[in-house]
């Protein structure tokens, strides 16, 4: 059995709390590119721990409410 | 992610463009039956002018695309609120044209195919050497190879954007 690593996040839903902050609005307070907001949202990009904090950090929360870390058991 | 895929294809395209025009080039000199020593030092210089032309052609497409994609913000941008803001968009391209750590992951593995592709190349071009062709054929092999790692560095690039990482 082999174990597999997922790293998923709660962007979209924290987002539609901050009063349906865009995108580009939460690109700015994090310093990065809408593509790469776009990236992390859609799963296909894991930032690195100091970007992590950055998004963490423009939503007022603690890293663990914005990204979540997952052991995915696979035979 | 418009913005960076739409640029590389504009970047692509000009490498394309002076890959096609220097192999037309290339033949020309090739059915004009030049002496080895001559040939050599024409190639050279020709290497030499398509280097220039190269960066030449990246420049001008740069600045092209650029202004179409101005344009192209400011028409959606009048499309979207009816008027469009000069400061918006310089905004909006700033915001777009931001490094951050994604695009530099997504360069270096680009570059990655690139380094491989030219690699490639050039094995090939050392490959034709030892199997007796004419070393005109193994200069060029080398020059083209870097022009085609251009080019594929490019579809790495938007592969890794469209994928992701």
């Amino acid at each position: 059995m082999s174990k597999k690593f997922e790293i998923t996040n709660d962007i979209r839903k924290l987002r539609f709390l901050a009063d349906e902050m865009t995108q580009q609005q939460l690109a700015e307070k994090a310093g990065i590119s809408r593509q790469t907001i776009i990236a992390i949202e859609g799963g296909k990009y894991n930032p690195s721990l100091e970007l992590a904090f950055r998004i963490a950090h423009a939503f007022n929360v603690q890293i663990e409410e914005v990204f979540h870390y997952r052991v995915i058991e696979s035979k | 992610m418009v913005y960076q895929v739409t640029r590389t294809i504009a970047r692509m395209l000009s490498g394309a463009i002076v890959l096609i025009i220097y192999l037309f080039q290339v033949n020309n000199r090739y059915q004009a039956g030049l002496s080895a020593a001559e040939g050599f030092q024409s190639l050279g210089q020709l290497m030499l002018l398509f280097i220039g032309i190269g960066i030449a052609v990246t420049i001008a497409v740069e600045i092209v695309f650029h202004i179409l994609f101005s344009i192209g913000l400011a028409v959606k941008e009048s499309v979207k609120n009816g008027s469009c803001n000069d400061k918006d968009i310089e905004k909006t391209i700033n915001q777009e044209m931001i490094e951050d750590e994604m695009a530099k992951l997504i360069e270096l593995k680009s570059m990655r195919v690139g380094f491989i592709t030219a690699g490639i190349g050039f094995v090939s071009s050392l490959v034709f050497l030892a199997l007796g062709y004419p070393v005109f054929l193994m200069v060029n092999t080398v020059f083209v190879s870097f022009l085609i790692a251009g080019i594929m560095e490019g579809f790495a690039r938007i592969y890794y954007y469209k994928r992701g990482i």
